[in-house]
């Protein structure tokens, strides 16, 4: 069993500018990785989990931003948590697995036992150290968060099917046209450093398979792989599928939320799934009020310490509201982020909607949507410094950066 | 309405008498049932009126221009728009005598179209049979065509009134009027914007802003916070905090909730309420119901509704 000189240490997966385009407009202004939800950057909601691991050694986040971008972030986290957090620039895409090779000699620094590899986009409870402890006695090379989901749902993701008994990981499909599971992967890895051996494995076959072709004409040998540089190593179609059945790898099933953070609608329902969390984990992060001395607030909010609610507004449930937000006399916000410097005017009414940073809300105006998360349309977007006039109604709609709406639209994209 | 009536008798100073229709009697049809009511030995002309128009009643004019002209009836005309959506009245310019009359017509025949109110001579009564009878068809083209009908053009603003959203256009150029001639009964103060009336009975809350061309009547609570644009609020409504609502029309002792929406036409008919935090686009609600879900686009609201988020 683990001793207590066994160090681990987690790596979460960014990704990068090119691959967040259905994260706009919002992403148009930041990298998606920072977006709040729940009042916190998206990837601080992984690393925060990351500090509950016992003997966390480092955490590395590996992506394809600029270097700038998350300088600032990962120094104060390091500093918050008293744990080294640094940000790894992956110069050309590797693969999933790739990545993670990459930069084996800095993960593998401190020599530790076990390697986290979490998806940043991925909202879950991360039941980290449980799966830790489950890894350790399964003895094998890999175990894989899954979630039971919908059966109709299910060919979204990677299928994978598991032996009931002994937890082992028996088959894995990614996608698949026809129905294989209804469990699916989670995102969320934890390794021995024998992944990094796996992963060298594949690649030298492909460097063999490729001088073999040029050597030969025999063009059945695996075409589908044909075209990928052998750097670039994908973690389910070329480790956990060939390598399931054999013993290597194990799953561990959570019971609680688990969502892909893909577009700004989901990003809002995300938000609720943590505030909701925060309920249990730490309820000081919660808002309060009864509308006497201060705001009535009603189920989950966040407040920034620094946002100012006039005490006739009434906000929630599902509310964040970032730094400096200023929030007017007879305001109503129910589902919502409020991003930094906005300002909502007097008897303003916003539900179901991401209000980007420092843009005004006009007095009496509505920002309203359906509120159904998979819709284009569903959830109503304004980028940064949208100015929408008094009386305005803005419905189902987004709307990008410093556009102003003096009259009321309904279902539109206003570019 | 009958209690309502008797409200007005005792205002105003006057006797009231109805005359009720058992079987729908046309346009004209209702003056001969009426007969008995109406003639009295004074020979004198009787004004017939159509309640579902708004104008400044210039009648002491009306009077002056009848007896002037010596015919047997005479009809207020409009300056119109769009001539064509009603009945135009074909007329010569400097005498207003009437030459005919032409239903909607798809080619320019005239401007002036009939304004629903008329001064007629008892000896038009003979004309009128006890049968549902149309007095634009049947009756005055058969007194024009004896050159016994005139026509006078409206001064000031007329409007039919019978679609609600007329209603809404009639009632600004109503306050219009009142402003300027009797600029007292209109409201004031800084929470005011435009023409706006509101009854002395009615409690207006902190923080609204009440305008342009809002009507208000006797016992209504405004709370604190809202926002009225173009809108007519009947007897008893209570309009709850920081809604805002514009172009819309509220019926009888109806609610709207805390942070309403309710715009574009909406009609609340008696006894409606609207719940807290709902948005309203041209909802046309029947009475006795309550709203508890958004209304995105404009419909008739008649039935039970399937419960759908705010």
């Amino acid at each position: 069993m683990g001793s207590t000189d066994e160090r681990v240490v987690a790596v979460i997966m960014v990704g990068g500018p090119t691959k967040g385009t259905r994260f706009r407009p919002l992403s148009l202004n930041i990298p998606k990785p920072l977006f709040p939800l729940a009042g916190q950057p998206m990837v601080h909601h992984p690393i925060s989990a990351c500090k509950k691991i016992p003997n966390l050694a480092q955490i590395f986040l590996i992506g394809f931003y600029d270097e700038r971008e998350f300088a600032l972030y990962v120094s104060s986290i390091s500093n918050e948590l008293r744990v080294p957090v640094r940000y790894l620039r992956e110069d050309k895409p590797h693969g999933s697995a790739g990545g993670l090779y990459n930069f084996r000699d800095l993960i593998m620094e401190d020599s530790p036992s076990h390697i986290f590899l979490l998806n940043c986009d991925v909202c879950c409870s991360f039941p980290l150290p449980e799966m830790l402890e489950s890894h350790r006695r399964y003895g094998g090379m890999g175990t894989i968060l899954v979630i039971k989901v919908s059966a109709e749902s299910a060919n979204q993701f990677g299928e994978l099917v598991a032996d009931p008994a002994t937890n082992e990981l028996l088959h894995y499909t990614e996608k698949p046209e026809t129905f294989v599971s209804d469990r699916i992967n989670c995102g969320v890895y934890i390794f021995t450093p024998d992944i990094f051996t796996a992963i060298q494995g594949v690649s030298t076959q492909r460097k063999d398979r490729a001088n073999l072709r040029r050597l030969s004409s025999f063009d059945a040998l695996d075409s589908t792989t044909r075209n990928l540089p052998t750097d670039f190593v994908r973690l389910d179609q070329d480790i956990l599928s060939p390598l399931a059945g054999k013993k290597q790898f194990y799953t561990y099933e959570t019971m609680d939320f688990w969502e892909q953070i893909k577009t700004p609608g989901m990003s809002l329902k995300c938000s609720a799934l943590y505030l909701a969390q925060f309920r249990f984990t730490s309820p000081n992060l919660l808002a309060s009020g009864d509308g006497t001395k201060s705001a009535a607030i009603s189920g989950d909010v966040y407040i920034h310490p620094s946002a100012k609610v006039h005490p006739t507004a009434k906000i929630g449930p599902n509310v964040s509201i970032s730094a400096n937000a200023r929030i007017g006399a007879g305001a109503r916000l129910i589902s919502c982020i409020i991003l930094d410097d906005v300002e909502i005017k007097e008897n303003a009414v916003v539900i179901h909607a991401i209000v980007g940073w420092k843009s005004s809300i006009g007095r009496w105006s509505r920002v309203q949507a359906s509120g159904d998360y998979n819709a284009k349309l569903g959830i109503t977007i304004l980028g940064e410094a949208v100015s929408v006039e008094d009386e305005v109604v803005v419905v189902n709609s987004i709307v990008l950066p410093n556009k102003t709406l003096n009259v009321s639209v309904q279902e539109e994209i206003i570019l | 309405m009958l209690n309502f009536l008797k409200d007005f008798e005792a205002k105003l100073g006057i006797k009231i008498t109805c005359s009720q229709e058992t079987k729908p009697l046309g346009t004209a049809g209702p003056l001969a049932l009426a007969r008995d009511k109406l003639i009295d030995d004074s020979g004198e002309p009787f004004f017939v009126l159509n309640s579902d128009v708004i104008s400044e009643y210039p009648l002491k004019e009306m009077i002056a221009f009848h007896k002037h002209h010596g015919g047997e009836a005479s009809i207020m005309v409009a300056k119109v728009d769009e001539p064509s959506k009603y009945g135009v009245v074909v007329m010569e310019e400097s005498t207003g005598e009437v030459e005919k009359f032409v239903e909607k017509p798809k080619l320019f025949v005239g401007n002036k179209i009939n304004a629903g109110i008329y001064l007629l001579n008892p000896s038009v009564l003979d004309r009128i049979e006890l049968r549902p009878t149309s007095i634009e068809k049947e009756v005055f083209p058969k007194i024009a065509s004896e050159k016994k009908l005139y026509a006078m053009v409206l001064p000031g603003f007329w409007m039919d009134v019978g679609q609600p959203r007329d209603y809404i256009t009639g009632l600004r150029l109503y306050l219009d009027s009142l402003r300027k001639k009797s600029p007292s009964k209109l409201a004031t103060g800084s929470h005011i914007v435009g023409n706006v009336i509101v009854d002395e009975t009615t409690k207006i809350g902190e923080g609204c802003l009440i305008g342009p061309d809002v009507a208000i009547g006797p016992g209504c609570v405004v709370e604190s916070g809202v926002r009225l644009s173009c809108c007519t609020v009947m007897q008893g409504v209570r309009i709850k905090k920081h809604a805002c609502i514009s172009s819309t029309i509220i019926g009888w002792h109806s609610t709207v909730g805390q942070w309403a929406r309710v715009e574009n036409m909406t009609i609340l008919g008696e006894d409606v309420h609207v719940c807290d935090e709902i948005y309203s686009n041209g909802g046309v609600v029947l009475p006795h119901k309550e709203i508890k879900s958004r209304i995105w686009k404009p419909e008739i609201v008649m039935c039970k509704l399937i419960k759908n988020p705010r």
